[in-house]
């Protein structure tokens, strides 16, 4: 037999190892072909590499192939159902349906979490992990205020409405777009357009700045009265919204970034303990709520030291 | 003897990362594009049966000096390449770096690499990978979204398999047409 059928021979038996209703005899049989001769086995080991290595596309979960086959594997069914295990504090349990006593719907999402409210003005809200947003939205006038966390927002059009989004020190105004707020722990707060204008500006100016108008493909880092502007890329900002397809996109990032981006959405804490290993570059793909996977091919590709104490996972090379 | 959990496992790590290099080494130095994928088999098949007894120390020199003696041996009972060749395999220097160099790239470069192999198949065959392999859905589930039948499932299966392991280890991630047909004239090697 040449090269290629034997291929084809045990391309058919690896595949069939991983069905159901593989037997013992099944076993037997593949054992017993693949004794005949170290072609055969040869061809085995390599296909049945290969295949591991492919199957890290758990990790790549979301990535897009096609326009067409994108949609139905959009949502893990684990993301699915942290995005419902939704904390509704003070107002009603759908969004915008009612209002609580204060007139504020609160809306809260859990580590790992992902939620999408819709908005009374027709306008929708998707909060990421671990994020509390309040909504006061009525016919006079439009305003959230996002106290933790990451929301992306897609506003309904309304020139004679503002939408404005409190986001720390920064208040964030729109007449109809697309765009997401990320307040970072450290105070600062990132806002990233998808479509159409938005202004960003210090909730308290007093006076000495001017407010910043970003387009699509903008993103800006806020801090008080500074802002930091980064060049224009719609990659980037697309990336940036990989969380809402339950995704992590990092493009040379350091590990040390990757883990914190990974920490905002598990319980399990990754923790890198030396400072070599914490710069490594970090490019790819990874499913938020699979840091087992993330784990696992770093430490099989950057041969790192992993050992897990509880609700932590170290990291050192 | 080694056992063979840790040879299959040395086979990986040594030995499979070299295909791209190996490839294109025998593609150097054989004319015959078609026998490409038997010497390669064969030279994988040697070095497994010679890594039983005790793995090689320096598993790239070992690969390519097998290589190389295959070669020759294959040059020498075909009869049709002229003395000369034989003379310039024996003098050939075979490709040689620091090994492990790569590491660091080759874990971000295999999750691009999955993805390109992936956007690489034809449409219906990387449905049905896709399918299988991603969303985890059984054979008859496939078929039933995809509304084809199980035969053809397992088919586009078989062939995504290939392909993207061929693609995984350095080729090109096409399967080649009219693979079938060349049984017939292709070197038979004992």
């Amino acid at each position: 037999m040449s090269a290629v059928e034997i291929e084809k021979v045990a391309a058919h038996w690896r595949l069939r190892q991983d069905e159901p209703g593989w037997t013992a005899q099944d076993e037997a049989a593949l054992e017993a072909w693949l004794a005949e001769s170290t072609l055969h086995e040869v061809a085995y080991v390599r296909l049945d590499h290969g295949w591991r290595s492919i199957e890290r596309l758990n990790a790549l979960k979301g990535a897009k192939p096609t326009a067409q086959s994108r949609r139905s594997w959009r949502f893990a069914p684990q993301l699915l159902a942290a995005g419902f295990a939704l904390t509704v504090l003070g107002g009603g349990l759908f969004a915008g349906v009612q209002t609580g006593a204060i007139g504020r719907s609160v809306y809260a999402t859990p580590i790992g979490g992902r939620q999408v409210v819709p908005l009374s003005d027709g306008s929708r809200v998707e909060l990421n992990t671990d994020s509390r947003l309040r909504a006061s939205v009525r016919s006079t006038h439009r305003e959230v205020w996002l106290d933790r966390g990451e929301a992306y927002f897609e506003i309904a059009h309304d020139p004679s409405h503002p939408f404005v989004v409190h986001a720390g020190d920064q208040r964030v105004t729109v007449l109809g777009t697309r765009f997401s707020v990320l307040r970072q722990p450290d105070g600062r707060v990132r806002v990233a357009v998808v479509e159409g204008r938005v202004r960003v500006e210090p909730a308290e100016s007093r006076g000495v700045s001017r407010p910043a108008i970003m387009t699509r493909g903008d993103t800006v880092i806020a801090s008080g009265v500074s802002l930091l502007a980064t060049p224009k890329s719609e990659a980037r900002v697309d990336a940036q919204l990989g969380w809402r397809d339950g995704l992590l996109i990092f493009d040379q990032v350091s590990l040390a970034e990757a883990a914190g981006e990974f920490n905002r959405y598990n319980k399990k804490r990754l923790v890198i303990t030396d400072s070599a290993a914490a710069a490594i570059p970090i490019g790819g793909r990874f499913e938020a709520a699979n840091v087992e996977t993330f784990v696992r091919l770093i430490r099989e590709g950057f041969r790192l030291k992993v050992e897990e104490r509880g609700d932590e996972i170290r990291i050192s090379s | 003897m080694v056992e063979r959990d840790a040879l299959r496992a040395w086979f990986a790590r040594e030995v499979l990362p070299l295909e791209p290099a190996l490839t294109r080494f025998l593609r150097r130095n054989w004319r015959r594009e078609s026998d490409i994928p038997d010497l390669r088999q064969e030279v994988y098949a040697k070095v497994y049966d010679a890594a039983r007894a005790a793995l090689p120390h320096q598993p790239k020199a070992f690969v390519f000096a097998t290589a190389r003696n295959l070669l020759i041996n294959q040059a020498k009972r075909a009869r049709i390449v002229s003395i000369d060749l034989v003379a310039d395999l024996e003098a050939l220097n075979t490709p040689f770096d620091e090994p492990g160099a790569h590491r660091q790239l080759e874990a971000r470069e295999e999750l691009r690499r999955v993805q390109a192999g992936l956007d690489l198949l034809p449409p219906r065959c990387r449905e049905v990978v896709v399918a299988r392999r991603i969303e985890g859905l059984s054979q008859r589930e496939t078929a039933q979204r995809l509304g084809i039948g199980e035969d053809t499932v397992e088919r586009q299966m078989l062939n995504g398999m290939r392909a993207l392991v061929d693609f995984m280890l350095g080729g090109s991630g096409k399967l080649k047409r009219g693979e079938r047909g060349r049984r017939a004239d292709r070197v038979v090697t004992p």
